[in-house]
């Protein structure tokens, strides 16, 4: 398969900030030692060079799809391995220097995937949405929106892009699987008490709020909307095998510590919420036939 | 330069933010304008004879710039090669214009700089750093201007 190698060797080298840097020892693709190669981490982009002064990288690992690990190598201390889930997929066998690199690799290497990336400025956009919503009066923007929605039938909070089919990996906002959960893994488990109110999800972002950004942001990439003119879905939200389905974001407070807005008050549920937005289209309605 | 092949073949079997049927030129000088299946997934556009299953090629969509050419033309062209452009048709001025905003969209780099933005509106509006609650505050990829210094440019 081509590929725009030399357009990918430019995005290697060029003067946009890498996300990591450092030297890793690296398992042979034929040869079973391990060599030291100079490694860029760049968005979704492992590249590998000979040195770090070299002008093009060896090679390239797109992480996408896989999962990174900790693993026992009797050639190597501190190995870890990015494993893709294709059938005869290569394992690459990684080694750091320490505790500390290897662990910060790790999670680097973790986070580096796109859907993982667009997960979290999804979660952004939603937090940016109600930030803004609590700054202005709600009816200000469009009438009878509605902030919570509910998430069925769209991707909720955690879920990848596209909603792919089971044998890609959903992506979570934690750290590798390897290490202890930590902070975000815990906060993201299944809220026991999650109802219809708690369940959050980012649809409904609306052109109308289009953040003042050069482009309309409202339809980044994969936002749940079907209504998006020409949007191609080829996945299914349910996978069908069983596979839990991604674990919704935590109920989000507000600094009075309820989910109440801070405008409309008793809408901490949201079939009164709905009500209270029910009302006004209903006055609005009225009032609009009263002027015909 | 060598990289993951099968996983990259494998990533283009993955349920694609917009597929279609496109005319599709390359850059060099003796190219014609051809039928193909194209699909965009993640940052990588991949391209297909429009009866077979295993793709011809894949196109990283960083540091490129998408054109508009005509109503039903638009060109992706990458900064070390600006002259060199894959030159693509749609069926209407609609899907041409849908395919421009998605594969501008489709960049890494696009998203990372939404999401510095974001970071930035959110913690002025609400005093709060958005990330801090998922313990990723540091995380270089999340910063307004990465923490590493730029690389030098490769030796001449």
């Amino acid at each position: 398969m081509k590929l725009n190698e030399r357009s990918v060797a430019y995005y290697a080298t060029c003067s946009s900030p890498p996300d990591k840097t450092g030297f890793l020892l690296k398992k042979g693709d034929r040869n079973p030692a391990y060599h030291r190669r100079w490694c860029v981490l760049k968005g979704n982009l492992l590249f590998y060079f000979e040195e770090r002064e070299s002008r093009e990288p060896l090679g390239v690992i797109v992480l996408e799809g896989c999962t990174v690990e900790l693993c026992d190598s009797e050639s190597a201390e501190f190995a870890f391995a990015v494993r893709f889930e294709c059938t005869r997929a290569r394992v690459y066998k990684l080694a750091a220097d320490g505790a500390v690199a290897m662990e910060s690799w790790v999670k680097a290497l973790s986070r580096a995937s796109f859907d993982y990336m667009r997960l979290v400025v999804r979660e952004l956009e939603y937090q940016l949405e109600e930030a803004r919503q609590g700054a202005t009066s709600p009816w200000a923007k469009g009438r009878g929106k509605r902030p919570l929605v509910h998430g069925g039938g769209e991707r909720c909070g955690a879920g990848g892009g596209g909603g792919r089919g089971g044998a890609h990996p959903r992506p979570t906002l934690c750290v590798s699987r390897a290490s202890a959960p930590v902070g975000l893994q815990g906060s993201l488990s299944q809220d026991p008490e999650v109802s219809e109110e708690g369940v959050l999800s980012l649809g409904n972002l609306g052109k109308e709020n289009g953040v003042s950004w050069n482009k309309p942001l409202g339809l980044a990439n994969g936002v749940g909307e079907v209504g998006v003119s020409g949007m191609v879905w080829e996945g299914e939200l349910d996978d069908g095998d069983g596979e839990i389905p991604p674990p919704i974001p935590p109920r989000r407070k507000t600094p009075g510590g309820s989910l109440e807005s801070p405008v409309s008050p008793g809408t901490g549920c949201f079939s009164k919420l709905h009500d209270w937005y029910g009302k006004e289209v209903a006055e609005l309605r009225v009032e609009w036939l009263q002027s015909q | 330069m060598r990289f993951n092949e099968k996983e990259l073949v494998f990533l283009s079997r993955q349920p694609s933010e917009r597929a279609a049927e496109l005319g599709m030129k390359g850059p060099k000088k003796g190219d014609v304008m051809k039928r193909r299946l194209v699909k965009l997934i993640v940052n990588f556009l991949f391209y297909f004879r429009t009866d077979e299953e295993e793709p011809i090629g894949a196109l990283l969509l960083e540091q490129c710039r998408v054109e508009r050419e005509d109503d039903l033309n638009f060109s992706i062209v990458f900064l070390d090669e600006a002259e060199r452009k894959y030159v693509f048709e749609c069926d209407s001025k609609e899907q041409c214009l849908e395919w421009i905003e998605a594969i501008i969209k489709a960049s890494y780099e696009f998203m990372r700089k939404n999401l510095v933005f974001y970071r930035s509106e959110i913690q002025r509006l609400t005093g709060k750093d958005p990330l801090e609650q998922y313990g990723i505050s540091d995380e270089t990829r999340f910063q307004a201007s990465s923490g590493l210094p730029p690389l030098p440019p490769p030796p001449t």
